[in-house]
């Protein structure tokens, strides 16, 4: 079993071509939100969910005529560990930043607008939760901003 | 008939237990492994990697399943089969709003079990009602009250 400081490792290698299937495990690589550390090799932080992602997309590449190998490992380097979890940070904030910049472009909106882009929002929000191990402050701030959609603004008032 | 599959069950494992032992083979007698390579001879692997009964290009092992037991003309169980493709790969395939609860539900069903064969106790009453909540709702076209 895996401790709390081990992350998953996929080691892949894909012919060039065809190229839909290299793009179908890239796709799926980026929904899960891992940290590219090279070409064909990417990482999350193991936990029974991410292993059993990474090895089923193992099987594809295989499946794919291509290489591939699950690893469970630790970074020795403290640096390169923190360098990583910054960069998947980054990229879960840029995601929240633009949420809730959406969420606050539609706060004046009328209430159908509203509706709709709350909707849309939240499922999104749902999305982006799936791939951040490291929760920054932005989550809560895009979450506000989305569920602010769900208040009823009175007749005639703009908040 | 033994079946083997990896130990700490999910979604996709618990719904092929479900539909092996409800459709397929009643007397099923599961074996949970946490080395892959030690599947017993005799035993049929599934949602296990290298299985038959395994993850098929977009599919999960549950709809594998369902087409591997010529069950597909069931339209519950495939709706079922979508709701589970869902809950295991939420990759929006398809429209299927159960699924987040049922990921959720059996996760903690998980945390909270003592073994993988308790675990299978409740997820197949849950996938009895389920079922049964589907086959209603494709009768009448409306969820049953």
């Amino acid at each position: 079993m895996s401790q709390p400081e081990d992350w998953v490792l996929l080691a892949y290698r894909l012919p060039r071509l065809p190229s839909a299937p290299r793009s179908a495990v890239w796709r799926k690589l980026k929904r899960l939100g891992v940290a590219q550390l090279g070409d064909g090799l990417a990482a999350l932080p193991a936990d029974a969910r991410t292993r059993e992602h990474l090895e089923w997309i193992a099987e594809e590449v295989t499946e794919h005529g291509g290489e591939a190998a699950v690893w469970l490992g630790r970074p020795l380097d403290p640096a390169a560990r923190s360098a990583i979890m910054s960069r998947m940070t980054a990229a879960v904030v840029a995601e929240y930043d633009a949420v809730a910049a959406e969420a606050t472009a539609a706060r004046d909106a009328d209430e159908a607008t509203r509706r709709r882009v709350l909707a849309r929002l939240r499922r999104e929000l749902h999305r982006i939760a799936g791939r951040d191990f490291f929760p920054p402050p932005q989550r809560d701030a895009a979450r506000a901003a989305v569920e602010d959609l769900a208040t009823p603004r009175p007749a005639g008032v703009r908040a | 008939m033994k079946w083997a599959t990896r130990a700490g069950v999910h979604v996709d494992r618990a719904a092929c237990a479900w539909l092996i032992r409800r459709f397929v083979d009643p007397g099923a007698e599961f074996i949970f492994l946490d080395d892959l390579t030690a599947v017993p001879a005799g035993a049929t692997p599934f949602d296990m990697r290298g299985a038959a009964l395994g993850h098929r290009r977009d599919r999960c092992s549950f709809e594998t399943a369902l087409a591997s037991f010529d069950l597909t003309a069931d339209p519950a169980l495939e709706e079922i089969g979508r709701i589970v493709h869902e809950a295991d790969l939420a990759d929006e395939r398809y429209d299927a709003p159960a699924a987040a609860g049922l990921d959720i539900l059996i996760r903690g069903l998980t945390l909270t079990s003592g073994s993988d064969d308790e675990t299978l106790a409740v997820t197949g009453r849950l996938f009895d009602g389920l079922y049964e909540h589907t086959r209603r709702q494709l009768i009448t076209g409306r969820p049953p009250a």
